[in-house]
């Protein structure tokens, strides 16, 4: 027996976490069986696995899933970030909170993101999506005990067993059917094509170096936000001595306006998982799991088949394709919260803690779930390994216009005429994204765009023909982000929609680091109670310069680009 | 003491500030700049824990976009750091006024108004933030007042999470966590609970770490706390039990009380403290302090007991109602004495309107005089037999030596004894007999290197707190800790295996694990051949022990019986803490034997992270034994009843007629008394009416005595029975060395006056030697101790000049530059032929066990928040608003088919007596047991227990006799 090693240089104290294993899954069981977190229920929890109570204090008051009081027969929530409120969810709410504010039987939140920007405004019903229009004959129906459910996730985090048992998400939406639409990024005509690039590698026929090395030369980019290059990130993790290692899918986008990977797990959730396995044997992984936000639901529905398919397959087991190989793949489902999709805060999830980002160095690659060396790719970066191994390096290269290399899905949201998910080649101009889908709403004159999401720096009609790409977004004084355009028609108040977009960070912050916690609710009070003014300015400065993760490090970007767009930047 | 960087012989070279640096690899720019000399601010970091980098206060630009966190970032190789760039220190001054505009204003800041080291307020000032930020202020969060000592203000909270990191890592106590999220986390107490509700144990590790007035103390006793400068620091040691902790009182001259304590760093207590030491501290300043010597009134004999409750009247046992007091007709007021059973409230402790009636104040002179006289007179009628002396293992080991040698060459007798007859005697005879020594092989911080540690029959969390915290500590550092005990207690919860045996079956266990280590081949076979002897008799008895036996008798599942066995037999080092639950049985020497059996054929003895640590009780209970104040040992554990022992005492004493055969113990004296051997008794600090088995029979013993002198603080239940009462200094009042549970001999500090004409008691045990004609003339406690070194060559090279702050470990070849031995017999054992001697134990069972009138199995014992008789923690204002009273604790199975519910009244019976209690339905206890502390004069378990003793150790079956347990609303007849 080894005594355990001393905490790794770099790396922070885990104030207020306890080791062991995560109790996620135990809360997750607690309130699937009884509907909600009875205080009986977490003391009995916390004396029956040793385990202390701040500890279940700290995930049931942190994560948005867990209930601490019972639910009622209803819950209806509409999302109020900025998409949505392009599209008038301020008065819809008010007309909602009108009609179920004081209905015993109803539960009426409203609240961040759902990730149907393109149905705004958008809302569920215990937990299924609906649009606004739907919503009250979906609360009826509730009444009568015949919507939804909300038990919502079955809990299989961490379960590695069956998963056929799960049967939430509500009747009434049935999972997309994968593939409906035919995206350009996929190299198989036919469903019988499919992971032919995986089994090539488990066969033997074609080595993970070699993919690696395709990924360097295709220039692949995370396509998360941050665009770190792809092929150097797994190379770095392949490097890695520590075993075991691990592969985390990121499919916990959650920011405004942000809905493509939705798109993606619902129509190529074999691309993603083929990039997720690929990628484990890329950098020697046996465990690969696919962390999905809370509100998609029927998204994860489409990936666990998927992963039952492929365990049927026997790509996916002890010893995947006669390789020799274990290779396994879970879904966890997250329990809410913007922040989880910061890479170290979802790792902090997975592991059973608050999801707070940890301060970096170290990165997941050296030091991710467990401390162990973990590759983290979101969605579309995986989806897009498998047209790369396939087709080489030089196809990806040719998908992109003059310059620009590959293909990129975009979230077009807000002030538009046809809001949804594209796939464009990378350096498309603002102008033609536009015009594809279909052009501002109403064709009114164009006030601004957020071209990469809500951390986006907001643009003018003016630098409608910049290209979208990394650097070239980044020259305009913005950033491809998240890949979500979303659109503002004239006569948006610009600085309404930046502060809307603060308030979502506020509302999202974790709380950690002193600089988000409080300056993110210092500046949002301030703009909506006084206006802009000297003090925005430096709170914008310490939040960039002094937060552990992005979330703080942007939070108020976007209103400063507007004050900057609208020449207000003197006042703050 | 936060976990470090593996060592690593690596460096790496940065600059800072435009200077070079060379760190330590794994060290961060923080370490490293302050190595340099140069100052980053923090508020989260604090260099006892790891770092979690949250305030950002200690940015600094590594010239990346954003600035990083000193305090966490590691140091990188050519690494350019900027610590204090105009945009770095515009980025402190702005998180300052973020967190001020939130805060309480300075002039109602609970920290600033108190100690005033508000370090936030600090920094406020350095970047010129006044109160008025400018910003929005926050819609506050209020406070919690719910806690006795300490208050929280959620609105100075600034979660830098040192509380959190206090609370978990220092103390491991897993009690405050972050709740919420964003602008509105706040910190809270378990499920977001008032802290008084919590299950927080007032250790106050969270005040000592809390920057701001987040968490601040409570003025205990209306004593203000003001700033520190403006009061006096007296460092000193923690008055309560054998884990010593180093602290500081900070004393308000004026006031003439101590407003406040603080955990000092010492090499073994590393600053923690617990409640008590913490809390407790206010017993001396209580307004029932004795301040006059006291003589019994003529019209007050003949003696008996004075109050209702130590009459026995609460005890619902007819027969003892009716002794020794029904011609005791003016001795008070009658009714209430009558009504004794219903005319007193539960609880409290004794009465002093009842009992001070009966004595009447003398002078130090008169009362000297009578005590000298009379102890005389028994002993010219009786000789050496007829005089007996309990000292106290809370005095000094300068006034324990002085005891014992008044005794001895006074009186001619070895009857000289102390409550460690109650407590480790046991273990105590079983390591002389086994190694040689009764002291500890090792530190309790040894832990740290220790790969297993099995902690049993301790309650450590309760009992020493701050030593479980190095426990709890060691395991998240990777030791694996095995705990077995009867009582599920939080111990358990930090055990990676947990053993529920059956109480009583110790011998039982051990043998089953000692069988399996020998048959897994797991037993050091060097170490046994060139260290041990007797192995092949322990080897043959063991042998009737397989895991399956075992498991019959002890209920432990024989898988886990392997498992403990394995575990212990593949580690490389070893490490068992026991306390009371092993000593405290009729077999509590074989129990001990067991122990020292497990370490000998493990070769776990004499390296480090191994060994055999008795964790001892009282704050001097080590050093009182070291002192000779025990019936069969001269000081050093020189052995009575051998001649050439006594011839060197008698030498250095310069005196004759030294007692040539051991002394009667104290539950012996306590039977010759009632047998009319005893007749004369000096009491120095201890209450054997509370703290000795059956106190029916004590009673009795108490009252046969001819004379008796109480020498204490308060008037204590034993104090009933005295002639003379004398008036003793407190801890706090006096200077003197103790030596805790480590072999750390420290210096208790006076800290305060004795009120009225109390005295120091070396002073007074002088003025009754001299009045016996001793001829002492002892100047000071450092002149008593360099007499007592030279006669205890454990102690050799040890002065008061070099004990220092932090004090000393005994063996210490060089006190001057070395903190002491922590590991003993390295190379041999302290026996004549410096092996380990082997003593194979038969299980026995105990000897009165469950039957249908009594089908309950009883344990005794102590609270976290009380001491013993609880003569001091029961008036310490914190420490009885803690835990107020008496319950009996039982498991919920158990409650519900006796029709109890948490809180009713139980009567708790056995065949020496009935009290009635509260109960306490607690998972923690095992089915057919149930627990009682014995700190509560008003239900005393001590009523209850046997009397029976181990036969070596002479302890008696503290932890276990069979009790009935019924609803107290059902009367029993009579």
């Amino acid at each position: 027996m080894a005594k355990a090693p001393a905490r790794a240089p770099g790396v922070e104290a885990r104030a207020g976490k306890f080791p062991g294993p995560s109790l996620i899954p135990a809360l997750n069981a607690i309130q699937e069986r009884v509907g909600w977190l009875p205080r009986e229920e977490l003391v009995a929890l916390s004396r029956d696995v040793r385990r202390p109570l701040y500890e279940i204090e700290g995930l049931v008051s942190f994560y948005p899933h867990f209930r601490t009081e019972p639910p009622r027969k209803a819950e209806l929530r509409v999302c109020h970030d900025l998409s949505c409120w392009l599209r008038g969810a301020d008065e819809r709410i008010a007309r909602l909170r009108q009609r179920y504010g004081t209905d015993a039987e109803v539960e009426f939140v409203e609240g961040s993101c759902l990730g149907r920007c393109d149905i705004a405004p958008a809302c569920t019903v215990n937990e299924v999506p609906v649009s606004l229009d739907e919503a009250d004959a979906a609360v009826a129906a509730a009444r009568d005990q015949a919507f939804g459910s909300h038990n919502g996730h079955s809990g299989h985090n961490g379960d590695n067993g069956d998963n056929s048992k799960n049967g939430h998400h509500g009747q009434h939406s049935p999972a997309p059917a994968a593939s409906a639409i035919t995206w350009p990024n996929d190299p198989y005509p036919s469903a019988g094509d499919r992971y032919a690039v995986l089994r090539a590698v488990l066969a033997g026929e074609l080595g993970t170096a070699d993919i690696i090395a395709a990924l360097k030369d295709a220039g692949l980019r995370g396509m998360g936000g941050a665009g770190f290059p792809a092929g150097r990130k797994w190379d770095l993790v392949a490097a890695q001595e520590a075993t075991p290692k691990y592969v985390i899918c990121n499919a916990d986008e959650s920011e405004p306006g942000t809905f493509k990977d939705r798109e993606i797990l619902a129509t190529q959730p074999y691309l993603v998982l083929e990039g997720l396995l690929l990628g484990m044997l890329a950098i020697g992984a046996e465990e690969g799991w696919v962390f999905i936000r809370h509100e998609y639901g029927p998204e994860e529905q489409v990936i666990r088949r998927e992963i039952e398919w492929l365990r049927a397959a026997g790509l996916v087991g002890p010893d995947a394709a006669g390789s020799g190989k274990r290779l396994s793949v879970e879904v966890f489902t997250s329990p809410g919260g913007y922040i989880l999709g910061e890479e170290s805060a979802l790792i902090e999830c997975m592991e059973g803690h608050r999801g707070e980002p940890r301060n970096k160095p170290p990165f997941p690659g050296t030091y991710g779930l467990h401390g162990q060396p973990t590759l983290m790719n979101s969605v579309e970066t995986f989806a897009h390994v498998p047209v790369i191994a396939a087709r080489g390096a030089h196809w990806w290269i040719a998908q992109g216009h003059g310059d620009h290399a590959g293909l990129k899905f975009f979230a077009v949201s807000g002030h538009v005429e046809r809001p949804g998910v594209y796939c464009v080649p990378m350096g498309t101009t603002v102008r033609e994204l536009l015009d594809l889908a279909g052009g501002v709403a109403g064709g009114r004159p164009l006030s601004a765009i957020q071209p990469g999401g809500a951390s986006s720096n907001f643009i003018g009609p003016g630098q409608l023909d910049v290209e979208l790409d990394f650097a070239a977004l980044q020259a305009a004084g913005s950033m491809l982000g998240s890949g979500a355009l979303v659109v503002m028609a004239e006569g948006t108040d610009l600085l309404a929609a930046a502060v809307n977009v603060l308030r979502f960070f506020r509302d999202e912050s974790c709380g950690k680091c002193v600089p988000c916690r409080v300056g993110s609710s210092k500046a949002h009070t301030i703009l909506t109670e006084r206006g802009p003014g000297e003090q925005v300015g430096e709170l914008a400065e310490v939040l960039r310069r002094t937060s552990i993760c992005g979330l703080g490090q942007v939070a108020l970007g976007p209103v400063m680009s507007v004050l900057r767009l609208t020449g207000r930047d003197h006042e703050g | 003491m936060a976990i470090t960087a593996p060592e690593s012989t690596g460096t790496v070279t940065l600059t800072i500030d435009g200077r070079e640096v060379t760190a330590p690899e794994g060290a961060t720019i923080w370490q490293a700049a302050k190595a340099a000399g140069i100052d980053i601010p923090v508020l989260c970091h604090d260099e006892r824990f790891d770092p979690v980098g949250v305030c950002r206060m200690c940015v600094v630009d590594v010239g990346a976009p954003a600035f990083a966190a000193s305090c966490v970032r590691a140091c990188e190789n050519g690494m350019q750091v900027k610590t204090g760039t105009p945009e770095v220190e515009r980025s402190r001054a702005t998180l300052t006024r973020l967190l001020i505009s939130d805060q309480p204003p300075r002039e109602r800041d609970p920290k600033q108004t108190t100690t005033a080291d508000n370090e936030l307020l600090a920094l406020a000032d350095r970047y010129g933030v006044t109160g008025d930020t400018g910003l929005p202020c926050g819609s506050g969060r209020g406070v919690d007042l719910s806690s006795p000592v300490i208050a929280v203000d959620h609105d100075a909270c600034i979660l830098c999470d040192r509380c959190t990191r206090a609370c978990d890592d220092i103390q491991n106590n897993d009690v405050i966590g972050r709740s919420g999220k964003g602008y509105a986390t706040h910190i809270a107490f378990d499920l977001s609970d008032p802290m008084g509700a919590s299950s927080c144990v007032s250790c106050g590790e969270c005040v000592a770490s809390c920057p701001t007035g987040a968490l601040t103390n409570k003025p205990i006793r209306n004593i203000p706390i003001r700033p520190r400068t403006e009061l006096d620091a007296v460092d000193t040691v923690c008055p309560y039990c054998g884990v010593g902790c180093a602290l500081t009182y900070y004393v308000d001259r004026e006031r003439g009380a101590i407003a406040y304590a603080e955990g000092r760093d010492q090499p073994g207590s590393h600053s923690r403290l617990c409640v008590k030491g913490r809390y407790g501290w206010d017993y001396a300043a209580s307004p029932q302090r004795l301040t006059v010597p006291l003589i019994r009134r003529e019209d007050s004999y003949p003696k008996g007991a004075l109050s209702a409750d130590v009459r026995g009247e609460m005890s619902g046992d007819g027969e003892v109602n009716a002794h020794g007091m029904a011609d005791d007709a003016d001795a008070g007021p009658r009714e209430k004495r009558k009504g004794g059973k219903r005319g007193r409230k539960p609880g409290g402790l004794v009465d002093y309107a009842e009992v001070l009636p009966h004595f009447r104040e003398a002078t130090w002179e008169e009362a000297l005089d009578l005590v000298a006289r009379r102890l005389t007179e028994i002993y010219a009628a009786g000789g050496p037999a007829a005089i007996a002396g309990f000292g106290s293992a809370k005095c000094s080991n300068e006034e324990a030596y002085l005891f014992q040698k008044l005794i001895r060459t006074g009186f001619h007798t070895n009857n000289v004894d102390h409550c460690t007859r109650l407590c480790h005697a046991s273990s105590v005879a079983a390591l002389f007999e086994g190694i040689g020594s009764g002291a500890v092989s090792t530190t309790f911080g040894d832990v740290a290197n220790a790969e297993v540690a099995i902690v049993t029959g301790s309650n450590s969390t309760a009992n020493h707190p701050v030593a479980s915290s190095f426990f709890k500590q060691a395991r998240r550092n990777g030791t694996t800790i095995i705990y077995v005990d009867p009582r599920a207690d939080k111990m358990a919860d930090h055990a990676d295996i947990y053993c529920q045996l059956k109480p009583g079956t110790d011998v039982a266990f051990y043998n089953g694990v000692m069988h399996e280590v020998i048959r897994l081949g797991l037993t050091d076979a060097a170490f046994i051949a060139s260290r041990t002897s007797n192995y092949e008799a322990l080897a043959k008895t063991v042998a009737d022990y397989p895991p399956e036996r075992a498991e019959q008798i002890t209920g432990v599942p024989a898988d886990v019986i392997r498992r403990v066995a394995r575990a212990w037999g593949q580690a490389r080092a070893g490490i068992i803490f026991w306390g009371m639950g092993i000593s405290q049985h009729t077999t509590g020497t074989d129990n001990a034997r067991c122990l020292i059996a497990m370490c000998a054929i493990t070769g776990n003895v004499g390296k480090p992270g191994a060994g055999l640590h008795p964790l001892r009780g009282q704050n001097n209970v080590q050093g009182a034994s070291d002192m000779g104040l025990i019936p069969m040992f001269y000081p050093d554990y020189a052995k009575a009843d051998d001649p050439g022992v006594k011839a060197r005492f008698e030498q250095a004493w310069g005196t004759a007629d030294l007692d040539p055969k051991r002394g009667l113990t104290v539950t012996e004296i306590i039977s010759s008394a009632l047998k009319g051997g005893v007749r004369g008794m000096y009491m120095l600090g201890e209450n054997p009416f509370l703290s000795d088995p059956n106190i029916n029979k004590v009673r009795k013993a108490l009252s046969a005595l001819e004379f008796l002198v109480v020498q204490d603080i308060f008037l204590t239940e034993t104090a009933e029975f005295a002639d003379v009462i004398l008036p003793a200094s407190s801890y706090l009042e006096k200077d003197g060395t103790y030596t805790n549970t480590d072999r750390r001999v420290q210096l208790g500090r006076k800290v305060l006056d004795s009120p009225g004409q109390a005295r120091v008691d070396w002073e007074v045990v002088q003025d009754i030697a001299n009045r016996m004609g001793l001829g002492w003339h002892y100047e000071s406690p450092r002149e008593i101790f360099e007499e007592m070194v030279s006669v205890i060559p454990s102690y050799r090279n040890l002065s008061y000049d070099n004990l220092g702050l932090t004090g000393k470990l005994y063996p210490n070849p060089d006190p001057e530059r070395s903190d002491g031995t922590v590991v003993m017999f390295t190379e041999k054992f302290n026996t004549n032929d410096g092996l380990a001697h082997l003593v194979p134990a038969e299980w026995l069972p105990a000897k009165e066990l469950p039957d249908e009138q009594y089908p309950f199995v009883l344990n005794t014992g102590r609270l976290l928040e009380h001491w013993h008789t609880g003569s001091m923690t029961r008036r310490s204002y914190a420490l009885d608003a803690i835990a107020p009273k008496p319950q009996v604790f039982v498991h919920p199975d158990d409650a519900a088919q006796l029709g109890l519910a948490d809180g009713d009244l139980a009567r708790v019976s056995s065949r020496r007596g009935t009290i009635e209690l509260a109960v306490k339905v607690s998972h923690r206890e095992a089915r057919g047991n149930c627990f009682i502390p014995f700190h509560f004069r008003e239900a005393a378990a001590n009523l209850l227990t046997i009397d029976e003793i181990d036969p070596f150790g002479k302890i008696p079956e503290f932890k276990f006799c069979a009790v009935a347990i019924e609803p107290a609303s059902v009367r029993v007849d009579g």
